[in-house]
């Protein structure tokens, strides 16, 4: 049994309020519950280097927040908010068709369905323009780009595959955009797909969202 | 001098794509590199531009190993011309498109000029130069891919699929200024392509990989014979060798096929 793509936006969205709203050790606690769910849902390379480069990035923040003179308690747990907040959103990618998301988003939040593409889209967008930019990159080295020399020059000499790399995904959205029409893209698309039904899964978990959401109203005032 | 030795190759994620290749291309070579998708074809020649190297075995790039090279440190030497001409092009008009390798060169502005008119010429573009890349059609685009790597007056040209998407009279005068390069200037020309009577007509060598081996290396006239079977690696014979072999009759165009058969006294409508 499955929560539905509904039932993960709503707990991606709590997640991002959790980390704000509960205490460290039990935002830390729910970063252990994500890497233990994301590695269930799916344990390849690709899911390995994400977290890789998630943690590169985390140190990365932590060490600018210290360089510019914030507290190490406050770089640390900034840095922790920030990566509970990106794995949720990986479980959610790996656990969830990215149709079933886009579907969810125009039936149950009413989100126009051309928005609700356009978020997908940008999603589907990410695995292509990495493969541009590594082509483009190989392409444009072979007529003597080269990336060696101070900051600068590289800054400036990676204009060299930035443009392409911008016309390239215009172009492509373009093609995209009229594709999609031609084939009928409009006010009917999402609303001739099998409904999303809740089941009970998804109202437990609801509940338990609700319940762990309000935890500074029962904490301030039933618990003590 | 092109060379590769027992190079094996795999890309991170995936099967080995190149097992134990041993070639050598001389100066002045024109090469057709052929075989069925996913053969490794375009894998090859990314080692000899030092795209990517290989997880055994040497690339020797006129006797030394690239091991330690960038594209950009061979750029003057190999042109490569990438499939899809889009992944390139950066600047605002066709001629500043076929300078951008010459200015990272740093050469006096005079001899861009003139070497840029000079590719384009050759590519039939001149006409377009003040004109936008993007606007241009397909088959021009991957001109202009060929004019800019031309520019840069490389001795070897890597040809990635350049006749895709041109009409035949295009595909005629670029594949034609390519031969008269060869043969006058001794310009390597490695053409990879699935356009059989192409290999056939502008190539002398043929190298043939199927699933990552290298399972022919001779000359293309003996591979086109029309007779020997190429199914079991992805190809075929060219309607015209085929039919040059029932005849006895060796020509690259229909038109000198049907003068040499009504000389040979078989009637042609």
């Amino acid at each position: 049994m499955r929560i539905t793509a509904f039932t993960q936006l709503i707990l991606v969205l709590a997640v991002t309020a959790w980390v704000f709203l509960l205490p460290i050790p039990a935002v830390a606690m729910l970063l252990a519950l994500e890497l233990v769910l994301l590695l269930y849902i799916k344990h390849d390379r690709m899911t390995m280097a994400a977290i890789g480069a998630l943690t590169v990035f985390t140190g990365m923040m932590i060490v600018l927040q210290l360089l510019f003179g914030s507290s190490l308690y406050i770089s640390l747990t900034g840095g922790l908010r920030m990566f509970v907040m990106t794995t949720a959103f990986l479980d959610l990618l790996a656990g969830t068709k990215i149709q079933d998301i886009a579907q969810a988003l125009v039936e149950k939040f009413h989100m126009p369905c051309e928005y609700a593409f356009m978020l997908t889209t940008a999603l589907r967008f990410v695995p292509d323009f990495l493969a541009d930019s590594s082509n483009t990159l190989d392409a444009q080295s072979c007529r003597g780009y080269s990336n060696r020399g101070n900051v600068l020059k590289r800054l400036y000499a990676y204009l060299a595959v930035v443009k392409p790399l911008v016309m390239r995904a215009i172009a492509k959205s373009d093609t995209l955009a009229l594709s999609m029409e031609l084939k009928g893209f409009g006010a009917n698309t999402y609303k001739n797909m099998q409904p999303q039904t809740l089941k009970i899964l998804d109202y437990v978990v609801l509940l338990l969202i609700v319940v762990l959401s309000s935890y500074p109203f029962w904490h301030k005032f039933i618990l003590r | 001098m092109l060379e590769v030795n027992q190079v094996n190759f795999a890309y991170r994620r995936g099967e080995p794509v190149l097992h134990d290749i041993t070639c050598s291309i001389a100066d002045g070579e024109s090469v057709a590199l052929l075989g069925h998708n996913g053969s490794g074809k375009t894998t090859l020649t990314r080692l000899f531009m030092a795209l990517d190297h290989p997880r055994s075995g040497e690339v020797l790039v006129d006797g030394n190993n690239i091991e330690k090279c960038e594209p950009a440190d061979l750029a003057d030497k190999i042109g490569y011309v990438f499939q899809n001409p889009d992944l390139q092009i950066m600047e605002d008009t066709v001629f500043e498109e076929v300078a951008y390798g010459l200015k990272n060169k740093e050469i006096s502005e005079e001899n861009i000029k003139h070497q840029v008119e000079v590719a384009l010429k050759a590519m039939g573009l001149e006409e377009f130069a003040d004109l936008y890349p993007r606007s241009l059609s397909f088959g021009q685009k991957r001109r202009l891919g060929v004019a800019a790597a031309l520019a840069l007056n490389p001795r070897t040209l890597i040809l990635d699929e350049i006749t895709n998407g041109q009409d035949e009279q295009e595909r005629e005068m670029m594949m034609s200024y390519l031969k008269k390069l060869n043969e006058e200037k001794h310009i390597t020309l490695i053409l990879i392509t699935h356009a059989m009577e192409i290999a056939r007509k502008y190539t002398k060598r043929s190298l043939v990989l199927y699933d990552g081996d290298m399972v022919y290396d001779g000359s293309t006239d003996e591979l086109f014979d029309g007779v020997r079977d190429l199914k079991p690696w992805g190809l075929s014979q060219p309607p015209l060798a085929t039919l040059g072999a029932v005849f006895g009759i060796k020509a690259f165009d229909t038109e000198a096929f049907c003068n040499k058969l009504e000389l040979k006294g078989v009637g042609v409508k």
